[in-house]
């Protein structure tokens, strides 16, 4: 690809490509319970990345061979739709799909009290239906929604998010314009945010030391924003009911007052 | 709201207490390990999960679905991780590939399997599930909520904890209405008292179909 027009990664304003600062994440929408056959369920939209999780068990791990008695196994299927790129994909799991579930699901096993279910697995089908970089942290950070929305004990949330580094300067959650810039660093960050214990953390690019530590400082701080966006979206549902609830007791109540009145 | 809501890792509280289930200790604090409510009774704490599986616990009462008959044991699905298996030496009538019983678990061994007895066998009716963490509400206090259920619909009624909800005769209509509305709202107060009001509204509504 011929370079025909120099992409201005920073402007003098300090906003980046789509218009974000330099520490800032994109929208973040995540709405758990949304599948009705499956035990727990998340959708999330991160900016334009799309992905929706089911999650089962824990269950019968089958073939027998497979069971451990110690622990449950944790079963993470990451998976991107043919459309979710602007090429077709293949439908065949391909070596990154392959590696990302693995990462993924180890990263999710260290939250998971697995020891409580021995010869079982843990199953999480992650599918995503449009992407724009940062979509295994999209996806795990949906996954460990839809986990507690199973009902499966955990330590803690996973919060994932990426940090990165374009045109020199050290930026939160980039975009894949920013991903293919020519000096960028991506690095995918997962966190447990009440210890702070690092589950996943790869990286692609060149970088020093002392750039690394500012880019990793900046990550935790972007993982325990998804955080809070966590907890909210999983407490807003029984928040809801009981607004609701509350309305229709008050509106109850003050027919009752007017039946007494007449 | 009964308590105070909880997700995964959030801290509950940093004095010392007795542990119940749902909760776990870090540091010395403790913190909950599921999304729930906290109860905090004379110095023990627990979370009340809004979600989750049946985990069989010894002396539970289960309504389980006959899976399979082999040739020396029955195979008795209790929504749980595996079927339990049933020797038919301790059951005097034969039962069939569908035929509803309850049974009262005697143990569980280190893999969660559970070890059936005391088989009674249901005729007829239906089977109604709930997300086994909400079975409590359904009883509640006393047996308050089943107590309602059953007037208010007619219907007998037997409760597995494993979220199964055998129902025979009455308005069954009416019961899976009531069933939905505990499900939806068990993590708010009064709830018995609001049910009883629907029922009593529905009754109100539904004419000879109701006044059963």
């Amino acid at each position: 690809m011929a370079k025909s027009e120099e992409i201005v990664y920073i402007n003098s304003e300090g906003k980046r490509v789509d218009g974000r600062k330099v520490d800032e994440l994109r929208p973040i929408k995540i709405v758990p319970s949304v599948l009705s056959r499956a035990e727990g369920s998340a959708y999330i939209e991160w900016g334009q990345n799309k992905a929706l999780v089911g999650v089962f068990g824990p269950r019968e791990a089958l073939p027998q061979h497979i069971q451990d008695p110690t622990k449950a196994l944790v079963n993470y299927v990451y998976r991107m739709a043919t459309f979710s790129v602007p090429d077709r994909k293949s439908p065949k799991p391909g070596r990154r799909e392959i590696e990302i579930s693995k990462v993924s699901g180890e990263a999710l096993e260290r939250a998971i009290f697995v020891e409580r279910f021995p010869n079982t697995t843990i199953d999480i089908y992650v599918y995503l239906f449009d992407s724009n970089a940062g979509t295994r942290c999209a996806a795990l950070t949906a996954a460990s929604v839809a986990l507690a929305d199973a009902g499966i004990p955990m330590r803690d949330l996973v919060s994932a998010c990426a940090v990165g580094r374009a045109a020199g300067t050290i930026i939160l959650d980039p975009c894949k314009a920013e991903e293919d810039a020519s000096d960028a660093v991506d690095m995918p960050l997962a966190i447990m945010p009440r210890t702070k214990e690092v589950v996943l953390l790869q990286m692609d690019g060149l970088i020093g030391k002392e750039e690394w530590k500012k880019a990793f400082e900046l990550g935790i701080k972007g993982c325990l924003q998804v955080y809070e966006i966590q907890k909210k979206a999983l407490k807003r549902k029984y928040e809801e009911i009981a607004e609701e609830e509350e309305k229709t007791i008050k509106q109850i109540d003050k027919e009752l007052k007017k039946v007494e009145k007449k | 709201m009964q308590g105070r809501l909880v997700i995964p890792g959030e801290l509950i509280t940093t004095r010392r207490m007795k542990l119940g289930p749902h909760v776990f200790v870090e540091n010395g604090k403790i913190y909950s390990d599921t999304v729930g409510l906290v109860k905090i009774e004379r110095g023990s704490v627990r979370v009340v999960p809004l979600q989750g599986k049946y985990m069989p616990k010894a002396g539970d009462v289960v309504i389980g679905i006959v899976v399979a008959e082999e040739y020396s044991y029955y195979a008795i699905d209790i929504n749980s991780f595996y079927y339990s298996f049933v020797p038919k030496e301790e059951i005097k009538i034969p039962l069939k590939k569908g035929t509803i019983v309850s049974a009262k678990i005697v143990k569980v061994d280190e893999i969660n399997a559970a070890t059936l007895s005391d088989i009674r066998v249901f005729r007829g009716g239906e089977i109604l599930t709930i997300s086994p963490v909400k079975v409590p509400r359904v009883i509640g206090k006393n047996a308050s909520m089943l107590n309602i259920l059953k007037k208010g619909t007619g219907c007998s009624l037997m409760v597995g904890m494993n979220g199964r909800i055998w129902a025979k005769g009455g308005n069954i209509e009416l019961l899976k209405k009531a069933l939905a509305k505990i499900e939806r709202e068990s993590h708010l107060s009064n709830l018995t008292l609001r049910v009883q009001k629907m029922l009593e509204e529905e009754k109100k509504k539904g004419g000879a179909f109701g006044k059963k």
